[in-house]
This record gives structure tokens, sequence and C-alpha cells, in this order.
């Protein structure tokens, strides 16, 4: 069976404005498709990482202590006992940072005691206590969790030189400290030239900051945080963390006049809030994309509509000289076919030019090219689709209308 | 002519009505994309203090690493803020107009009548010239006097908000609350204010509402132990055994505003910078090459980068979607006026000129248009709603700027009107002049 290329592309070319505007806007369409698709995949990919924690059935307290009276300590250890007394809680512990808040702190580490600044590696730190690990859902890999009595004080001015035995390093840091080797009894430095040994190790996990390159090098030392950034950090059975948020914050709201609860919030929440411009970014691209491709098909099936009606009476000349229905409908789907392609193969290179650009501009990743394959058929498919109608309705054109005039 | 050129339209547009249909709706989803990004953009790149913006600056030195500057993307700009003892000599030059330096702090408000339970607050720690030079709106009383800032006076000022919820909106100038369990005396009450973005305070979010309580400089002093809550960034880690250590650590965290009336002022501000810088330089701070720089406000905003990537990103997208629903109608509109060229000939024959089919058609387009801009402004309505409620996240972190942004407002109705009048030139001008080169004869002589 021969396509008959050349009479469709000559009647093309002789009404070519029309086949022109719907090729420049696949053209568009395609480059706007391609890249759209691209952006979304990143920022769904980024909201969608593993966190490594079980964020869902978490929450954070924040309390303050803002009399002279209180006493830090034994606030500390009466909220604790009372948090994890509570049915439904797996574990608490004390926090100087809520996992995904945006909050917290880092500082770098070092191999050697003599600080050199090329071995730097900065990394997030998370200060708790014993049923931190257990808290924020994850496990050891290699080496021992931290024992109570290891815990140690708030750091006040008059302790800041004593050391921090102990450290439980992320897979990543652990790596960076000991190659492959077990990173367990290696000894790592502070920026004061203070030891401490890695007693555990844990796989990756989310920290406070998701907008740092080091925001999978983590260390949790034992020690209570201080009274200022300081949190409680809850993790309860699945489905019950709402609930025994509720009661948790009635109780601490008056169980001490010395300090004020602040917020208490889902972890859940703080995830959400971290990753609501990559959110609103994909929904908003999502619907442009979705509405640029209806009004796309919407154009051709509107034009090839238009064309048909326009040449009923050829249709009906072709009908009378022996074409087929087969053929008419070919016809038209030959016809929308080379206007796309053409539209396509513009696309291409402007999709790849935006590509570039936005790369250059904004530090994007290059496009990949299965996207623009992607969109190449995507389009290509819509644009048959929507001429199907059309031409459908061109093959019922009766052979008889050839004969009348007019 | 108009009148009757509208009457045209109006039968053209119902002997078509599915096609009709389509291409208002296309102009209208276009225009509607438009608009919601636009006005977001409109909003976020807004200059909140534009009436007095060229006499405002940012006070910045680069205090930052010998090693490696602030942000590495940007090296040629200073860090945002100040070291607490830079801040202090710099603010004693006399030389602005006006001049303010200041932090973020939180505190705990006790005390207020009829309040049950402690209410945690944002506070502004700042010098006293903060309301007089940024404009600040008053309900009651005022600020301090700069006396105040040096001695830590306990004095307060209070947001309108804060003001309702601990003495029922009632004037309270002069009644007493205990701020992190200290006596302070109520001196002022501000009116509504939130600025857009927070331009005197980027290093949070930068659509965050203003501060709940604001009160004198000296009190960063007195309160005797680091602020919790801000931006504190250090460089190298120093040996801070003491509170004093602590203030006079090479950190940054205080942000400094000066008001320069003229070039003049400038120029000894600048010198006055420089000659410090100088100074310390000799005693061994400052190793990094020379970049103090009075940033004005405008500017400001700029490299603080308030609009973010992704807000550009889509107002480039909507654009290029708006071009396609515009290439969509120019081919919809070709095909239908060229398929009532028969109708265009008889006119013609009558004696219709070119210019008058040309008007005709462009009549068509610009009801086309406008009804195409009455939908999107409908739609971008929907959008903006939409935004709000996505949006509405954020606003349990706090008041919060983003929902007020996503906001319907003169701005959106300025933007459909332009693109609606861009659209139907756009769209209409190639098959308008196309429909009035078909020679009637053609026509006339089929029928």
């Amino acid at each position: 069976m021969s396509l008959n290329i050349r009479p469709i592309l000559s009647s093309l070319l002789r009404n070519r404005t029309g086949a022109l505007l719907v090729s420049l806007q696949i053209a568009l369409a395609l480059a706007i498709l391609v890249n759209a698709t691209y952006i979304v995949k990143q920022r769904v990919d980024s909201i969608n990482r593993p966190t490594g924690i079980d964020d869902a059935n978490m929450f954070a307290i924040d309390s303050t202590g803002f009399t002279s009276r209180y006493d830090h300590v034994s606030s500390v250890r009466d909220d604790l006992n009372y948090l994890r007394s509570l049915n439904g809680v797996i574990a608490a512990a004390p926090t100087n940072a809520i996992p995904l808040s945006g909050s917290g702190s880092s500082g770098p580490l070092y191999k050697s005691p003599d600080r050199k600044n090329s071995d730097a590696q900065f990394a997030l730190m998370y200060e708790m206590d014993e049923q931190g690990l257990q808290t924020l859902g994850t496990h050891l890999i290699a080496g021992r969790n931290f024992r109570k009595d290891e815990i140690l004080t708030p750091m006040t001015t008059d302790n800041q030189s004593r050391p921090i035995p102990q450290v439980i390093v992320t897979e990543s840091l652990a790596r960076l400290f000991a190659g492959n080797a077990s990173a367990v009894g290696k000894v790592i430095y502070d920026p004061f030239g203070r030891p401490s040994t890695i007693i555990g190790v844990i796989p990756d996990m989310a920290g406070p900051f998701m907008n740092v390159p080091y925001r999978h090098l983590l260390f949790v030392v034992p020690q209570q945080p201080l009274i200022f950034g300081f949190h409680y950090l809850v993790r309860t059975q699945p489905g019950r963390r709402d609930e025994i948020m509720r009661i948790a914050a009635e109780h601490l709201a008056t169980s001490n006049p010395d300090r004020v609860i602040k917020s208490v919030r889902s972890v859940a929440l703080y995830k959400k809030e971290v990753f609501l411009t990559e959110r609103i970014t994909a929904i908003c691209l999502v619907i442009v994309t979705v509405l640029l491709l209806a009004i796309a098909a919407l154009g051709i099936f509107g034009l090839a509509t238009f064309n048909v009606s326009t040449r009923t009476k050829q249709i009906g000349t072709r009908r009378a000289v022996g074409a087929r229905k087969r053929d008419i409908i070919q016809h038209f789907l030959v016809e929308n076919g080379l206007i796309t392609s053409a539209g396509v193969v513009v696309g291409c290179a402007l999709a790849l030019a935006v590509g570039y650009g936005l790369s250059r501009q904004y530090q994007l990743p290059r496009l990949d090219l299965y996207y623009l394959v992607g969109g190449v058929l995507a389009l290509w498919l819509i644009g048959q689709l929507a001429a199907w109608q059309p031409a459908r309705r061109a093959s019922t054109v009766s052979p008889s209308v050839a004969t009348r005039t007019a | 002519m108009l009148p009757y050129n509208m009457r045209l339209a109006l039968l053209s547009f119902k002997r078509t009505p599915g096609l009709t249909a389509l291409m208002v709706g296309a102009l209208g989803i276009g225009i509607a994309a438009c608009v919601v990004t636009m006005t977001l953009y409109h909003a976020m790149s807004g200059d909140p203090i534009w009436w007095k913006s060229g006499r405002l600056y940012a006070v910045t030195m680069d205090s930052w690493d010998p090693n490696k500057p602030f942000d590495p993307a940007r090296p040629q700009l200073p860090p945002p803020q100040l070291t607490y003892r830079d801040a202090l000599h710099l603010a004693d030059s006399g030389i602005p107009l006006r001049h303010v330096i200041m932090h973020l702090d939180r505190s705990v408000l006790t005390g207020g009548p009829g309040q049950k339970r402690p209410e945690p607050v944002r506070t502004r720690i700042t010098s006293a010239d903060f309301f007089a030079m940024f404009d600040v709106p008053f309900l009651y009383g005022g600020g301090w006097r700069p006396a105040a800032d040096a001695a830590a006076e306990p004095v307060v000022v209070l947001s309108k908000q804060e003001n309702e919820t601990l003495f029922g909106g009632a004037n309270s100038v002069g009644r007493m609350i205990r701020v992190n369990d200290v006596e302070f005396r109520v001196v002022g009450v501000l009116d509504d204010w939130f600025p857009h973005p927070k331009f005197y305070d980027l290093t949070g979010d930068s659509f965050a509402a203003p501060e709940d309580t604001f009160i004198p400089f000296g009190w960063t002093e007195a309160r005797g132990k680091p602020p919790s809550g801000g931006d504190h960034d250090c460089w190298r880690l120093e040996s801070t055994n003491t509170f004093k250590d602590y203030l006079d650590a090479d950190c940054i965290w205080i942000q400094m505003w000066v008001e320069l009336p003229d070039a003049r002022a400038r120029e000894r501000m600048q010198t006055f910078i420089d000659t410090y810088w100088a100074e310390q330089r000799k005693a061994g701070r400052f190793e990094r090459p020379r970049n103090n720089q009075l940033i004005n406000e405008t500017q400001w905003l700029v490299d603080q980068q308030v609009v973010g990537t992704d807000d550009r990103i889509l107002v480039g997208l909507a654009f290029a979607f708006l071009a396609v629903c515009l290439i969509n109608t120019v081919g919809l509109l070709l095909a239908k006026f060229l398929n009532g060229a028969a109708l265009t000939g008889v006119r013609r024959a009558l004696g219709a000129s070119r210019r008058q089919i040309f008007l005709q058609h462009m009549v068509e387009t610009g009801m086309l248009a406008g009804a195409g801009a009455l939908l999107g402004l409908i739609l971008a309505a929907l959008g903006l709603w939409g935004l709000r409620t996505l949006y509405a996240v954020e606003a349990e972190f706090g008041a919060n700027g983003y929902q007020d942004l996503a906001r319907f407002d003169r701005a959106s109705i300025v933007i459909a009107m332009t693109l609606a009048i861009i659209a139907a030139f756009a769209a209409g001008l190639y098959p308008a002049w196309r429909v009035g080169r078909v020679p009637p004869a053609v026509y006339l002589k089929s029928q």
C-alpha cells in the first residue's frame, strides 16, 4: 500500500498557513511538555525521596523555660517520663533539631587533631539521648547505641571544653572517615580538636535541612540539648499520632508554669512545609501542561473539522472517482502526521534549547533525552487522535456531493 | 460603524458556536495562567517601601573567611549581616539621618490582663530609629528615645495583633506586661503593618509577618544570653566561655540599615566604614579583599533573591502557554474567516473597502479576546484561590504573607486587560488582513 504522500504534500503546500500554525503550536507544546515534565519529575523525586526516618508517625514539641525558677534538667526528666509513659508512644527523646524543619546546627569534623582546612567535613548534628535512634525510627547497621549513663548534661559556658566521648554517624559520613573499612572505633575530631569515638553507624537519613549539599551526612551526640532550641521528638504507633499529640499538648501546657510550650506539630507537617515550593511548582506545571495538551488537541481537532467541511466537494469527487472510505481517512491522518512531524522536528530543537537555557540560568540538571522521545510520541499520538474523528466524518461524505453544484 | 460591526460579529459567532467557544476557552485559559503567575510575581517583586527606598541602605562588610566567600555562587556579595561589635561601632558614626541595628529573638509574654497561658512571641531587638526610618504606623503611642537603647529601658512596642491578644485591642500605652519574666511598660502599639517582602530582615522567610514585640537594642546585652531564633552564621569556631565572648565573636547576626538623604552623606558613610575596616585590618581582622557595601534597598531585594527560581520558571511557562493558545486562535480564526470569504466577497462587491473588511474582522477578534479576558479573570480568581489553599500549610507556621500574595487585585485586572489587547492584535491582525485580500470576483462567480 502506498501512502501517496506526494499529492497530500502538494495540497498542504498550497494551503500552508494553517498547517504552519498547527506545526508551530506543536513545536511549542513539545518544548513545554518535555521541559515541564522533566522539572516535575525532579520536584516529585525530591518530595518522595525516602527520608530514612519514620516521619509519618512522629511529632515534635517545642518547650522553653522563661522564668528564673525554671530548672531545665528536672523539667526535661519529668516531661520525658510523662511522654514515655503514654500508651501508644514507641519512644521519645530530647533533640536540638526537628527533622525536616529547616532549622538546626551543623559544623565541620576532622580526621586528625591538627584540623587541616582541607579535610574539614561539614555535617549536621543531632543532640539526643539513648532513645534518639528509636525515636527517629532508624536502626544500627554496625556498633552499638548510647548507654543511658553516657548522656551528658546540657552544654554550658562552664563545661564547654569537655570532650564528647561517643558519636554515632550515618553510613555516608562513616565512609568519608573510614573508607570501606568499619568505622566503629575510629576517632574523629571537632573544631576544637576534641576527640570522639564512633561507636555506631546508622543508614543515611534526612536531617533538619534539605537544601544543603551535605544533607545526608549526620552525626548524633549523647548530650541533652540547650534550653534554647530545645524540642522533644515523640514517635507513636502508626495511626495514633494525632490522638497522642492532643493529649500531650494539653498536659504539658499546664504541667510546669515556668516554661511555655510553643508548638506541637507533626513531622509530616514540617515535611509538607519544607517541600511547599516544590509541591506548588509541580502542581502548577502539571495543570498547565495538561491544559496545554488539551488546547493543542482541540486546536488540531477544530482545524481538521474545518478543513473537512471546506473540502466536502473535493472529498465527494475523490469518492466518486473510486477512492474508498479508508483512503479518505488515510489522507487526513497522513496529512496530520506530516504537520505533526514538521512541528515535532522544530519542537525537538526548541525543547533542547529551552532545556539548555534552564540548566544554564537556574543550575537545573540537563534535559534527559528519554523525555524528548516520550514527548514526541505523546504529541504524535495526540495529533492522530485529534484528527481521527474529523477524518471519519470526511469518509462518510457521499460521492453524490460531487455532482451537486454549490 | 462599530455597532454594526459588533452585530456582524455576533452573527458570525452564532454561525459557528463550537469554534467560538473553543477560541474563547483557549484565550481564557491562556490569559488566566498568565494572570495567576504575574499576580504572584508582581506581589513578590514589589518594593514595600518604594516612597523612600532611594534613601535606605543596608550596611554590609565582608568579615568572612579569608579562604572562601560567604556565598561561593556569588563571591562579589558581602555577607548580609554584621558582627555585633562592628554593628555597634558603625552605629556610632553620626553620619546618617537615621540608623538602625537589630536582630530577631524570641520571648515569652505573661501578665497581660485576662491572660491564662504564657504567650510565646517573636521579638525584634532594635535601636530606636526603626519606626521612623521604615515609616511604621502607630495606633497608640510611639517608639522610644535613643537613650532607651543604651540604658536597656524596659519599654516595649506591641504589634496590633499582639495588643488584641493581650489587651483586647484597648489603648495599652502605659500598661505593664512581663517579657521573659521582667516587667516592661508598653509605650506604643503598631497599626496594621505587613510589608511584602519583609525587606528589613530577609534572613528568614521573606514573606513572614513582622515581629509581635519590639524592645530597645540594649536588651541584646542585658538579656545576658544568646538570642534564640534569627540567623547566626559563623565562619570559624571560637571558644566562647562567657556571654561577652559570644558578643565579641566573628559571627554575623546583626542587621544594619541607614537612611542617607544625599550622595554626600553616602560618601561620608562609605569612608567611615572603609576607615574602620582599615583600622581593624591592621589589627588582624578582615583578611578578605575590601568589600564594604552600602546596598540600596531595591538592589537589596534583588541580591537577597526574594523572587525564587521557580516563580520565574512559572511566569515563563505561562507566557509560552499563552503563545500556544494565541497560535491556536490564529489558526482557527484564519480558517473561519476564509470560510466566510464568500460573504466578504459580497460585501466587497457592494462597495466595502479593504479597510472596512479589516475593521470588521478586528472587531470580531476584539470581542473574542474580551470574552477570553473575562473568562480568564474568572479562571484566574479560581486559580489564585487554589494557590491560597496550597499555601495554607505555611500559615500554620505563624502569620504569613504568601496567602496575601496570591490575592486577586487591581494588578491582576490590569494584567488581564493588557493581555486581552495584545491577544486581540496578535491573533486577529493576520487573519483580518488576509481575508481582506480575497478577490471578490472568485466568490461571486460560483454563486
